[in-house]
């Protein structure tokens, strides 16, 4: 068996070794390579950047615990910017599973960051089902869908939501997601109540909502660890997802060398058994 | 009766909310309200259905010691130490309820999330492994897909877009602009406008009754 063959049938434990390396070892020394800002990035951090001081912006939790490294870091970054900012955050979830729990710790613990008070400078709504109907219904009256936050308080006794009724009261809504919830914001929230808005996505869903923000429907967008470091550079809070970019960096690098040595050892292997026979 | 009257429901309320879409909401009253807050009910009775409907189908194979009722046992535990405490009102203790410090919000962060993060990242070893087994330039068409895949992946890294600032300086915005911006923003679009249009049609084949799964009949 030559050098090829034996490429071309190694044990898939070595390349589970190597990717487990390649992970594990910019964690251990970091590399601190230098990080582009894409224009979609920059331009949703422009965008609640110009906001007035004290404007209501809603932040949804819409994403679940097995995707928090791309997505939880993007919510900070959202959190500094908007909380430096003095912006009031209603927050909300549509994911039941996980959702309540993410968005109550990240925002108790950044409330207490920047020493903001509940009811008055934040809000967090918690989960309510059906989506849909969810996002439809807050456009006529934020009370009809929640009638109690996440903790059980009825709205009417929180000093901020009794300014803020429906969609028209909050001036952007920064969408964090990592599945399809992104779609009914846009065609319901944006298309039905002229909302404008931004998401941050996984890396897997950024390519879909390119389209959007070329329309105009989304003002910017931060795809999976990259979108989330380049925000974290962009709010000056350098964090865990500039840290991992040098691990995505390597295990990148080594699916390509992957790819490369598959099709090497498969063509050069099929060439010579055709030779062959 | 039992197939027309979930049509005849179905019809009348899809009816109702083109009518809230198209006409002035002061015409048509909080009829919409009405109606969004009767779907978020029964949206929460569908989550009740699927706790009842999971309990059910596990309790069996427990009670009848099948093969693999381990698994059952341990997912109907599961159920019951998440979902017990976490719907008893938090006034009798601070154990109950989601709130942090809960019995649900410490088996949620120490098993929960960590389990599901678990499983999503060994998507990264099966990627890895594919990509040395399956990913095969045979063709024009998978050669051109693997190239794109692989500049793709380049940019979207620190490392990658190093190698292309070195190329040339405008190198990354020129793929930002013209594969994520262009090629894919077209092949998107023309994904998003058919999803569109069947959303549509399937709505208007429930409304009409000739879409009829949903009452458990083809």
């Amino acid at each position: 068996m030559d050098f090829w063959q034996r490429i071309s049938q190694l044990d898939r434990r070595w390349i589970y070794l190597a990717v487990a390396l390649a992970v594990i070892f910019p964690l251990l020394v970091p590399m601190k390579m230098k990080l582009g800002i894409t224009p979609e990035a920059r331009q949703l951090y422009e965008t609640i950047e110009a906001l007035p001081d004290s404007s209501v912006v809603m932040l949804t939790f819409d994403y679940y615990p097995s995707t928090v490294a791309e997505t939880r870091p993007m919510s900070i970054g959202a959190l500094h910017q908007m909380f430096r900012k003095n912006l009031k955050v209603i927050t909300m979830t549509t994911i039941p599973l996980g959702g309540p729990s993410i968005a109550d710790r990240t925002m108790r613990e950044m409330a207490e960051l920047y020493h903001k008070i509940y009811g008055v400078d934040y809000v967090n709504l918690g989960y309510k089902a059906n989506y849909t109907a969810v996002l439809l219904g807050m456009g006529s009256s934020i009370e009809s869908i929640y009638p109690s936050d996440q903790y059980g308080t009825p709205l009417a006794k929180l000093p901020l939501m009794q300014t803020v009724k429906n969609y028209d009261q909050i001036s952007f809504i920064f969408i964090v997601a990592d599945n399809g919830i992104v779609d009914n914001w846009i065609s319901i929230v944006n298309a039905q109540f002229s909302k404008p808005m931004g998401a941050g996505v996984t890396a897997v869903m950024a390519p879909k909502f390119y389209s959007y923000v070329q329309a105009k429907q989304m003002t910017g967008l931060l795809g999976g660890m990259k979108g989330a470091a380049e925000y974290e550079m962009l709010v000056n809070k350098p964090a865990m997802a500039l840290i991992g970019m040098d691990s995505q960096s390597l295990a990148h690098l080594l699916i390509i060398g992957f790819v490369i040595a598959g099709n090497v050892a498969f063509f050069v292997t099929r060439k010579k058994k055709e030779s062959k026979g | 009766m039992k197939t027309k009257l979930p049509i005849a429901i179905a019809f009348l309320s899809g009816l109702a909310m083109i009518a809230v879409f198209i006409l002035n909401p002061e015409k048509v009253g909080d009829m919409e309200g009405e109606l969004l807050q009767w779907t978020t009910v029964i949206g929460g009775f569908t989550l009740l259905l699927g706790v009842v409907s999971i309990v059910r189908v596990n309790w069996r194979p427990v009670v009848r010691r099948e093969t693999g009722w381990l698994n059952n046992a341990a997912l109907l535990l599961s159920v019951a130490v998440m979902a017990i405490p976490s719907v008893l009102p938090v006034s009798w203790s601070p154990l109950f309820g989601t709130d942090g410090g809960s019995i649900y919000d410490w088996f949620f962060i120490n098993l929960s999330a960590p389990m599901m993060a678990t499983m999503f990242a060994m998507l990264a070893f099966y990627v890895a492994s594919a990509a040395f087994r399956a990913f095969r330039a045979r063709n024009a068409e998978a050669t051109l897909l693997l190239l794109t895949a692989t500049i793709v992946m380049l940019w979207r890294v620190p490392v990658g877009e190093g190698i292309f600032v070195a190329i040339h300086p405008k190198l990354p915005n020129l793929i930002n602009t013209y594969v994520m911006g262009g090629v894919n923003v077209a092949v998107q679009r023309g994904i998003i406008i058919g999803a569109a249009l069947g959303a549509a049609a399937t709505s208007l084949r429930i409304m009409l009754g000739i879409e009829r799964t949903y009452m458990g009949k083809t």
